[in-house]
């Protein structure tokens, strides 16, 4: 708390003073001579009005000089100065669904994963894309997070019904499911400078749902699309919603899904773990590594709430005070 | 040097009429005149003559009333005792300075004496001090007088009029007509006692001038009050206060009862007056008043020989 014009309290201090002394030297006010006081002023009854009086003087002497003191510090404009590091949130993330037939059972639950995956995020960029034989981008990186919302909720209409325009798009290469090529296109959606180097200021990472039930042949296969991750520093975070697999060789599709996940440096979940949302939104927030803090600002900003707060209180006493005293 | 009796008599003849004057001087005469056996003349009657003075037979002779006068035993020598303390300069009930209420009275008394051929003397004082001028004739003595009452200040020494009492019983000797001019004044047992053995060796009237309403209702502009005893103030707010002054109103009622059980009890003739303008009808009071105690006295006195 600093005062802006601190000049004005020894201006207020010189003037109450100056008010005071010229209050002192007019005192010799016209007063009525009276004798035997004592007959009045021995009266219980006038000990007991000469008590309330004092006591209201009194107070209204604090009130006063509280509300002269609050004034003359709210017409020095005291002011609040604080630094703020305004951080910069450079985070991006792409939900990436697969939308195949094999995991048309468990699309509408991952939606609402994804919903509330973007309800957990703060200042992130989030964009998603939708893939099964071909990928569709179903709305690009943005903080726009009602639009996002909307998106969302839109996506998971159309996955509880299951037909519409939504899946349109998704055909489009030869098989289904081309999961390495969904993770591609997943990877591929993150803008890149201008020298086609990933901002290192950003951090990016994919939540990829998809259970890896390949069916046909992908341009990439999942362990490609994981080196392109890497090579963009992406980070994989993959959804299983069945994970099937028997036994812990390395051809069963969980097992490379989560190969490919923890090579690119992100995490593995089923999706009824319950500790799926939670975590992603965990390993996501831990790029810290990528998030900055911008240089710090001095803010500078007036605050009168307080003295002028006071200053009504004791006002208002001092009116009701007033009100009372005169007799 | 301004006329404190020219300013005293030219008040008497505003506030009075002419027959109030003529009452005055024939109650003046029928409390102060002595009489003795010593017929001196038939004169006319005046109002304020005592009708047993009058002179049946002689009125029948005559057509009009006329009183017997007879010769006085001697001289009177009328006292006027005031209190000179600070208290006598604050302010009375009328507003006035109580100063002035008492050089009004004691130049009402004292002209109405020296017309009467009597002397008129003054003790006044304080704690510290008592000024005794002994009675003499004529108007500069009583312009002398008055002045020295008029010298009452706020910073003279306190009131002490039992000290004038004392010095009253202690120094003069023969019979006086003592007048005390005081404000309301409460006896304390010490002055009651000096008070009785006054009244024993002299005739006492206790003219008492009323103390201002330390409870005033506040009028428009408040005025604040200050002790000239004390130095200490009253507050208006507070002398306004309804409580307060309820309170007073109860207290005075009680302590004027007191007072005038006292003044009976001692059988001296008490008036009270509130202003210059009430002084005439109060000093008019006051000589009744101690005419018809002394009468009751008197008869009362016979009427105890006779049982006896």
């Amino acid at each position: 708390m600093e005062l802006s014009y601190w000049w004005i309290l020894p201006l207020a201090a010189a003037a109450v003073g100056c008010a005071a002394w010229l209050s002192i030297r007019r005192r010799p006010q016209k007063v009525r001579h009276i004798a035997h006081g004592e007959r009045l002023t021995a009266l219980p009854a006038y000990q007991h009005a000469l008590r309330q009086y004092r006591t209201r003087l009194v107070l209204a002497a604090v009130l006063g000089a509280v509300f002269l003191a609050a004034t003359a510090t709210a017409a020095a404009r005291p002011t609040h100065r604080s630094t703020v590091q305004p951080e910069i949130r450079n985070r991006d993330i792409v939900l990436c669904l697969d939308v195949s037939g094999s995991m048309t059972s468990t699309d509408a639950a991952i939606a609402a994963v994804f919903q509330k995956l973007a309800g957990e995020f703060d200042g992130e960029r989030i964009g998603m894309v939708i893939f099964d034989s071909s990928s569709v981008q179903l709305f690009p990186l943005t903080d726009d997070y009602h639009y996002a919302t909307e998106q969302l909720t839109q996506a998971k209409d159309a996955l509880d019904s299951g037909a519409g325009s939504f899946f349109d798009g998704t055909w489009n290469g030869e098989g289904s499911s081309l999961i390495g090529d969904g993770l591609a296109s997943c990877v591929q959606s993150f803008p890149d400078t201008a020298d086609g180097s990933p901002d290192p200021r950003r951090s990016r990472s994919v939540v990829l749902a998809t259970d890896n039930f390949l069916s046909g042949e992908p341009v990439f296969t999942l362990e490609e699309a994981g080196a392109l991750a890497i090579s963009k520093n992406v980070k994989v975070h993959a959804l299983n919603p069945g994970d099937l697999d028997y036994g812990d060789q390395p051809d069963q599709p969980g097992v490379q899904l989560r190969a490919t996940a923890e090579r690119t440096g992100g995490t593995y979940f089923t999706l009824d773990s319950p500790e799926a949302v939670p975590g992603i939104v965990q390993k996501v927030q831990e790029t810290e590594a990528t998030s900055y803090r911008a240089a710090p600002q001095a803010v500078v900003a007036d605050t009168p709430a307080w003295p002028l707060g006071i200053a009504l209180l004791a006002g208002t006493g001092m009116l009701v005070l007033g009100w009372r005293l005169d007799p | 040097m301004p006329g404190l009796l020219r300013r005293v008599k030219s008040k008497m003849f505003i506030f009075a009429h002419r027959r109030t004057l003529t009452l005055l001087d024939g109650e003046y005469g029928s409390v102060f005149k002595g009489r003795s056996l010593d017929f001196d003349e038939l004169r006319a009657y005046v109002p304020g003559d005592e009708v047993r003075d009058i002179d049946w037979k002689a009125t029948a002779r005559h057509g009009s009333p006329l009183v017997k006068r007879y010769v006085a035993v001697r001289r009177h020598s009328v006292l006027l005792l005031v209190d000179a303390g600070r208290t006598m300069a604050a302010q009375a009930l009328s507003g006035e300075p109580k100063k002035d209420i008492a050089v009004h009275a004691a130049g009402v008394l004292g002209y109405l004496a020296s017309r009467h051929g009597d002397n008129v003397g003054l003790l006044q004082g304080d704690t510290v001090a008592s000024t005794y001028i002994p009675p003499r004739q004529g108007e500069e003595h009583l312009e002398r007088l008055l002045q020295e009452i008029d010298a009452i200040a706020v910073d003279s020494p306190a009131s002490a009029i039992a000290e004038q009492l004392d010095y009253a019983l202690k120094y003069l000797k023969g019979r006086l007509l003592i007048v005390v001019i005081a404000d309301e004044f409460m006896p304390d047992p010490r002055a009651e006692a000096l008070m009785r053995r006054l009244r024993a060796r002299h005739e006492v009237l206790w003219l008492t001038i009323r103390d201002a309403d330390l409870a005033l209702e506040t009028g428009g502009r408040s005025q604040d009050s200050t002790d000239v005893g004390t130095g200490w103030g009253i507050p208006a707010a507070l002398a306004a206060d309804a409580t307060v002054r309820a309170a007073y109103a109860t207290a005075m009622l009680h302590r004027g009862q007191q007072r005038d059980a006292i003044f009976r009890r001692l059988g001296i003739a008490e008036e009270q007056t509130t202003g210059s303008e009430d002084v005439l009808p109060a000093v008019f009071a006051l000589l009744e008043k101690h005419r018809s105690g002394i009468r009751a006295a008197r008869s009362a006195g016979k009427g105890g020989r006779s049982a006896g």
